[in-house]
């Protein structure tokens, strides 16, 4: 026990005080004493609250954000209850999944893992992959950047990989365009966009990690801008020329976009970030890329939606079938904003309008805002990023396409992603609040022999082969028409449906499923079925879904067994079409001219080479549907480095 | 009055002692390290391994959510490579083929841990693009539970503990980077 009483100041009660009266001599030194050691205290204390608000303290800063402080958070990990829609990337949705055989992780051998790579996918040589990377149209080149670690197969080390092509199909590999060579880029050179100026100059933003680990923005320029192959990257002598501003933390501010002019003339972008679990996007105004203005509030932000990574912002004609320049506005004009959610692995974007002067967006539809609503692609698709291709006047969307299968599969084929095929991007002017994407047209340029097939019935509760020889390799388009008598008979029901928690195929309705399956063996022990399911409320109405089963598409217990997809609008009159690409590892998925779109990977052990083959399936119990396709072979894009003597292709 | 101003005096001049005499920081007083280790915890699947695996490491008091989530794949990483070494002893001496074989197998998997699935995780944390940590962590669990799925069929499941330890402190370490997204 502390012996407090040198600083008891001596009382004046003569009954009080022990030491009798001569202390009475020692007071006013005493309380002295006593005034320095109070006012002590009192500065402590308070220097102690108010380093409790606002301080450079890490600690103390996530206490402040929220991210902590509700003990509700939906975040919680919990082993089984946990939906594929709440959180995480995919692979955790097999962390506690039970598997269904006693088996071990599939061995994997080297025929079954080379057959996974893809032939007309743009991917690297080797190695890891991910996000696009400021893609432009320059000097007849269309050129494509993106995340890569030249080191493994999974990510880290990111530095930045470069392609070019004069088709967007056709890629040959350059250098590296940047490397992690400086301090403010030192641990990691990430996502940027391209912004190319009046003068046809190029411009650079992206984002660095500095060898503090805080993330800034930084300006990289073409060191000849008479190179059209734009090897030689030079990077500003005086990066960063962002850092995150006040209320953004260091690991928050990333991936500039590309930048547009306002009615002032200066040139605008907007960089993701998130206050708590609000997803914002942050707004600057600059003259020269190398200052800039922050503007008060945000050019958007949701709720809950987390931290939004690879922001987006761009304009589509509500009238023409074209693109339109990323500066382009006016009243026959609505801008996108688009948003990759970090919490979830997914691309959300919405239509809205955008308000120049203060440089705000509101979407069109609020229950559709960015991040509640529409989604780019319902498989697994991440980190998009468009460009107004001045070429062919059009705005070009790249995806960044992940593996599903396991880290270890990943590291023995020694490569993993690959990226989506460009898709062009077109206001979906009869339902108005999607967009449509579709391949672009170049890459027709593949296509082999074809297929036709008329009118095929397919009753309910059937398979039936299409022969095209090899089935890997394919471009299907295809028409699907329901048995109109079945369509009106059956009863509706008040059950609700959604491709992700259904059974996949193996669930019969009466109005669905029925579609294709793709890279499916002869006895159907896998495959990978593309199908719509018709559901019919109790009201009579009909609401249709667009679904990926991956669930069977591999024997393999080690990779993912979702069932994506989502409704797709079907508006009076229309048949239900469908374009399936088929490369190997890769199926993309496009419903109704690309209203609704679904990519995954899958990984067969038997339905691989010669042995996969492509069938119609019907599993309704009450209707009948027939079929009409057209289907290609498709020649490989004979993807690789660019030949030493200069020659083109 | 003078009884209460002394009787103030004297209050504040005790808790001026008692916490001159205790060693603390601003941080500490507000909100203790534990505690923090403890909220953490609870949002992880395995709340007593991952209390006690962070913290048996001094740095756990006083550390921020990346904090802990650095702690925990440091953690990770001992407890991994431990096991492998394990393994790599035991495929030395053991004589039965399938159990070789099964050793064989986890032996893959605990290279997967060790050389990608975790250096992954770390540098996700530290840099600050998190989901690839948790993606990181997760399949170090999935890798855990494939070696372990291994020994189904088999009388012995020599490494059965370390190899759980790893499993679950791996799902720890993806619930913990997952706080940071």
């Amino acid at each position: 026990m502390v012996d407090t009483r040198p600083f008891l100041p001596v009382s004046s009660h003569a009954g009080s005080d022990p030491t009798g009266p001569s202390e009475n001599r020692r007071k006013p030194m005493k309380l002295q004493l006593s005034i320095f050691f109070v006012l002590l205290t009192v500065g402590f204390f308070a220097a102690l609250l108010t380093s409790n608000n606002g301080s450079d303290n890490g600690f103390v800063k996530e206490n402040e954000h929220g991210s902590l402080a509700s003990p509700s958070s939906e975040k919680q990990l919990r082993p089984v209850s946990r939906g594929p829609a709440v959180g995480v990337s995919e692979k955790s949705n097999r962390l506690f999944a039970k598997d269904n055989e006693n088996q071990l992780a599939y061995p994997w051998n080297n025929s079954m893992l080379s057959w996974q790579r893809t032939a007309f996918h743009f991917q690297p040589e080797k190695n890891w992959m991910n996000d696009p990377n400021g893609p432009l149209f320059y000097k007849g080149w269309y050129h494509f950047f993106y995340q890569y670690n030249p080191h493994a197969a999974v990510w880290g080390d990111i530095v930045w990989g470069h392609a070019v092509s004069k088709d967007l199909i056709h890629w040959l590999h350059l250098p590296l365009a940047m490397v992690a060579d400086q301090w403010y880029d030192k641990n990691g050179v990430w996502t940027g966009s391209a912004t190319i100026l009046p003068d046809g100059k190029v411009v650079m933003l992206y984002t660095g990690s500095t060898t503090e680990n805080v993330q800034v923005q930084n300006l990289a320029y073409p060191a000849d801008h008479s190179d059209p192959l734009l090897i030689n990257w030079v990077k500003y002598s005086g990066n960063p020329v962002l850092v995150p501003p006040p209320g953004i933390l260091d690991k928050d501010f990333r991936d500039p976009t590309t930048a547009w002019l306002t009615s002032e003339g200066k040139w605008r972008i907007t960089i993701g970030s998130k206050i708590n679990k609000t997803g914002i996007a942050l707004v600057y105004d600059t003259k020269d890329f190398i200052n800039y203005e922050l503007l008060d509030g945000v050019l958007h932000a949701v709720p809950r939606t987390g931290m939004w990574e690879c922001v987006d912002f761009f304009p589509v004609s509500k009238t023409e079938e074209n693109g339109l320049d990323t500066s382009v506005n006016g009243p026959s004009v609505k801008h996108v904003v688009k948003a990759s959610l970090d919490d979830d692995r997914h691309d959300y974007y919405s239509i809205g309008t955008y308000h120049e002067k203060n440089g705000t967006w509101i979407p069109d539809e609020p229950k559709i805002d960015v991040g509640i609503g529409l989604r780019y692609d319902y498989g697994i698709y991440y980190a998009a990023k468009t460009f107004y291709d001045q070429n062919k006047n059009r705005r070009v969307l790249w995806g960044w396409i992940g593996e599903s299968d396991s880290e270890a599969a990943d590291m023995q084929k020694g490569w993993a992603s690959v990226q989506s095929i460009p898709r062009t991007i077109l206001f979906d002017k009869k339902i108005g609040t999607h967009l449509l994407q579709w391949p672009v047209e170049e890459i027709e340029s593949l296509r082999l022999k074809s297929y036709e097939f008329n009118q095929v019935k397919v009753q309910a509760g059937s398979v039936v082969p299409l022969d095209v020889g090899p089935a890997t390799q394919l471009d299907i388009i295809a028409e699907f028409e329901i048995d109109k008598e079945a369509l009106e008979k059956t009863t509706g029901s008040n059950v609700t449906f959604s491709c992700s928690s259904s059974g996949g195929t193996i669930e019969r309705g009466a109005l669905g499923p029925f579609g294709l399956l793709v890279l499916a063996d002869d006895s159907l022990s896998e495959q990978t079925p593309v199908y719509f399911y018709i559901a019919k409320g109790s009201d009579g109405k009909l609401k249709t879904f667009f679904c990926n089963d991956q669930s069977r598409s591999s024997v393999a217990s080690d990779v993912n067994k979702r069932i994506y997809g989502n409704l797709v609008p079907v508006l009076e009159g229309e048949k239900l079409s469908l374009r399936v690409l088929v490369d190997h590892s890769i199926v993309e998925s496009f419903a109704q001219g690309g209203r609704t779109v679904i990519t995954s990977r899958v990984y067969p052990t038997k339905a691989i080479y010669g042995a996969a083959k492509l069938f119609l399936f019907n599993n309704a119990t009450e209707a009948s549907v027939s079929a009409s396709l057209r289907i290609w072979q498709m020649n490989s894009a004979f993807i690789r480095p660019y030949p030493n003597n200069k020659e083109s292709q | 009055m003078n009884n209460t101003v002394s009787f103030a005096l004297l209050h504040f001049a005790f808790c001026f002692t008692l916490v001159s005499f205790t060693p603390i920081s601003a941080l500490e007083l507000h909100g203790t390290g534990a505690n923090m280790v403890e909220t953490t915890c609870q949002k992880t699947p395995f709340y007593n391994l991952c209390v006690s695996a962070l913290k048996s490491d001094p740095r756990s008091s006083g550390a921020n959510v990346a904090g802990l989530a650095q702690i925990g794949t440091d953690k990770l990483k001992a407890k991994a490579t431990a096991t492998l070494r394990q393994i790599t002893a035991l495929l030395k001496v053991a004589k039965d083929p399938k159990l070789k074989m099964a050793l064989r197998d986890c032996a893959d998997y605990y290279n997967a841990i060790v050389k990608y699935d975790i250096p992954v995780a770390v540098e996700a944390v530290t840099k600050g693009d998190p989901k690839f940590g948790v993606e990181g962590a997760t399949d170090a669990a999935n890798e855990a539970d494939a070696c372990g799925r291994g020994f189904k069929n088999q009388p012995k499941f020599p490494i059965y503990a370390s190899n759980k330890v790893v499993h679950d402190l791996s799902a720890v370490v993806a619930s913990i980077v997952q706080l940071l997204l």
